[in-house]
């Protein structure tokens, strides 16, 4: 395994302060599109959904127009956002955060795809031809996924020292 | 000891500024978002909406007799409208059928409510389209799946004085070149049919004052074929125009534009138009009151082209944006019109201007609407709205803006150029403007969206026709709409010919040239 290997021989302190601002960042990123989705009275993502565009814009335009599907897919995606951000941001589970935070960005990236000929968002701001922002942050992610940092700089730690404790008892 | 302290303590290095985001989150953002989310009705200081909740009348379609309609011209539109009414050509049927069920437009037509009603006679001036008719069948009906039962015989009518005489026709569909509209409509009320009449509604003012008083002295019932009266985004306008949301309103710009030789109505390679040819062509039925001229194709299947028969990109395509804006502030017919353009482009092909430009002047009401149209380009324009509390983007989308200098707005913190309220009608969702909204305004009429349903419009303007035959309901677009709407664009016509300003005397109802 790619990130026994970085454990085994460690970060530098720099290197571990980049990889915990980054995952930081990626952290409220997410946290913060989680809460106002949650705050925000009567939000939801139909119209958004409504909107898709490429290949796959029909099982997007379909999760929107049945009610019950629409409600759950509002719910996973808010508390999805909010609880991937949290766990990101605190170090919490931080493995699956970060595969269920790829997810849901390639969802999004999926809905509004920057290929050519497609319409797109009018109101997106810089140019994309494929890589767009969120192509980007899957790319950070995956950049987190495999130097991990929150066996450090986060809760995973005590989650790892707990596991440690326990499976070195249990050799005794 | 203190090394290993911190090394336990960097686990929670990161739950300092969780703290610090959640509580800027808490005290700043949350206050903005609820100011975002708003209740769009406080904001614009108005009760609720009515329009959007409109639910659709039951349909009267069951309870009564079948009404029997007779189509008068089956050409492109007419097949349109027959479509929508649940009859097809076979071959029709058969391209769209994909592993034996119905694609696109048909297949929409085919989930619509059944408007109880039989196709049973067919008129056109031309034979291959008038024997086409003859073929249509239902397609909604029980038992005719797949073509493979006929519903009632359709007779295939000489002219249409034969077809309005047959006891067995009571309402009339008219779908003929503009210059017929008149007569036919004319001689089918005093027969005692109802009319469903394509706009624009007649060729001249004249023939504008005749038939509504043709209709007024008849008990028949008169439609005319402005299907974007069912567009709920003109009637949510008209209800914040009603409520004052847009202030006084002094200016209206509307604006059509077209880019194709098909969109300059040269139409004659187009379709099955090859096949026609002086023996197959009632050349004299279609000339009806027309000046005498010899038979000729172009003239026949480019007919919008040539003012003898048509009615300029003012009857083809101003009346649509200037029917919209009806709805929204009654403007009803203006006090003086000017127009300039002219035929530069499409040369050798009757006299239709490729460029106009027409500025219809209403003192009473304190504003100017203006029409500018084009056939060399075909950038998308929304009709505009400018009032002195907020401008509206109107088609069948609404996008509302505050005005910079809005009395009524001034408390309401949102940059002029990004919308305050916007209606997307694929969504129904109206609501203060979020950053996306502009995406939902991607133009077009096509379907509305009422109670809870996407339904074509056009199907709703029938149905909206049958229902009031059998005594339920008014036609939106009723004879007192469309001569406002004829004379309006008729002025527009005459200035653009005389070259001179034409005014026209309300109380007298006469066209004063150069006045």
């Amino acid at each position: 395994m790619g990130t026994e290997i970085v454990k085994k021989m460690g970060y530098s302190g720099k290197q571990i302060f980049a990889l915990t601002f980054l995952r930081v960042l990626i952290g409220w990123h997410f946290l913060y599109e989680g809460l106002v989705k949650i705050y925000t009275p009567g939000w939801s993502a139909g119209a958004y959904l409504e909107g898709a565009t490429g290949p796959f814009s029909g099982l997007f335009k379909n999760l929107a127009q049945q009610d019950v599907v629409l409600s759950i897919v509002d719910l996973l995606n808010a508390w999805g956002l909010a609880l991937v951000g949290f766990g990101l941001f605190v170090g919490l589970f931080s493995k699956a955060c970060k595969i269920f935070g790829i997810l849901l960005l390639a969802l999004y990236y999926m809905a509004y795809p920057p290929f050519a000929g497609l319409d797109q968002n009018v109101v997106a701001e810089g140019s994309y031809w494929i890589v767009n922002k969120n192509l980007i942050e899957i790319g950070a992610l995956v950049v987190l996924l495999v130097f991990p940092s929150s066996y450090i700089t986060g809760l995973d730690k005590y989650l790892s020292e707990v596991k440690n404790m326990i499976s070195g008892r249990n050799k005794k | 000891m203190n090394v290993l302290r911190r090394d336990f303590l960097k686990g929670l290095a990161t739950i300092p500024f969780l703290g610090y985001f959640a509580f800027g989150f808490k005290n700043n953002i949350t206050k903005g978002i609820s100011e975002k989310s708003k209740d769009y009705q406080k904001v614009l200081g108005i009760g609720e909406l009515e329009a959007p909740r409109q639910k659709l009348s039951p349909s009267t379609a069951h309870d009564e007799k079948r009404i029997r309609i007779g189509v008068v011209g089956n050409g492109w539109r007419g097949e349109r409208l027959l479509n929508t009414l649940g009859f097809a050509h076979p071959e029709a049927l058969e391209e769209s059928r994909v592993e034996g069920q119905l694609t696109g437009r048909l297949k929409n037509y085919e989930g619509y409510d059944d408007l109880n009603v039989d196709f049973v006679g067919v008129c056109d001036t031309f034979e291959v389209h008038a024997k086409r008719g003859g073929e249509f069948i239902p397609f909604k009906q029980e038992g005719i799946e797949k073509g493979n039962k006929k519903g009632s015989p359709i007779k295939v009518f000489p002219t249409y004085r034969e077809m309005i005489a047959s006891k067995d026709i009571d309402a009339v569909i008219i779908a003929t070149p503009d210059h017929t509209h008149a007569s036919i409509a004319i001689a089918a009320a005093n027969a005692g049919k109802h009319v469903y009449l394509e706009k624009p509604m007649t060729h001249t003012i004249e023939e504008a004052i005749e038939l509504r008083d043709t209709i007024k002295q008849s008990d028949i019932v008169f439609q005319l074929g402005h299907q974007n009266r069912q567009q709920m985004s003109f009637k949510i306008a008209r209800e914040l125009y009603e409520k004052g949301v847009l202030g006084t309103v002094t200016m209206v710009q509307t604006f059509t534009n077209r880019n194709t030789v098909f969109g300059a109505w040269i139409r004659d390679k187009a379709f099955d138009h090859h096949l026609g040819n002086k023996n197959n062509i009632n050349w004299k039925e279609f000339l009806g009151k027309a000046p005498w001229h010899e038979f000729e194709h172009k003239r026949y299947f480019s007919w919008q082209r040539y003012s003898d028969y048509g009615t300029s990109v003012t009857g083809n395509d101003f009346t649509h944006r200037y029917d919209c804006v009806n709805q929204v502030l009654g403007l009803g017919i203006p006090e003086t019109v000017v127009a300039l353009g002219g035929q530069y482009y499409y040369k050798g092909y009757g006299d239709m201007p490729d460029v106009l430009s027409a500025i219809f002047s209403y003192p009473e009401k304190g504003l100017t609407m203006t029409y500018d149209g084009t056939l060399k380009n075909e950038v998308y324009r929304e009709s505009r709205i400018l009032g002195s509390e907020a401008t509206i983007d109107i088609d069948g989308a609404i996008l509302m803006y505050k005005d910079k200098q809005s009395e009524k707005f001034k408390d309401i913190k949102i940059d002029p150029s990004d919308p305050m309220y916007y209606y997307a009608p694929s969504t129904d969702i109206d609501a203060i403007s979020t950053a996306t909204s502009r995406a939902f305004m991607k133009g077009g009429f096509g379907p509305t969206f009422i109670d809870g349903k996407v339904i074509d419009g056009t199907y709703l303007h029938l149905r909206e026709w049958l229902d009031a035959i059998r005594g339920h309901g008014h036609p939106s677009c009723d004879i007192d709409q469309g001569f406002e709407e004829a004379v309006t664009f008729n002025l527009a016509n005459l200035a653009y010919v005389h070259k001179k300003p034409v005014r026209w005397d309300k109380s007298n109802e006469k066209v004063i040239i150069g006045g």
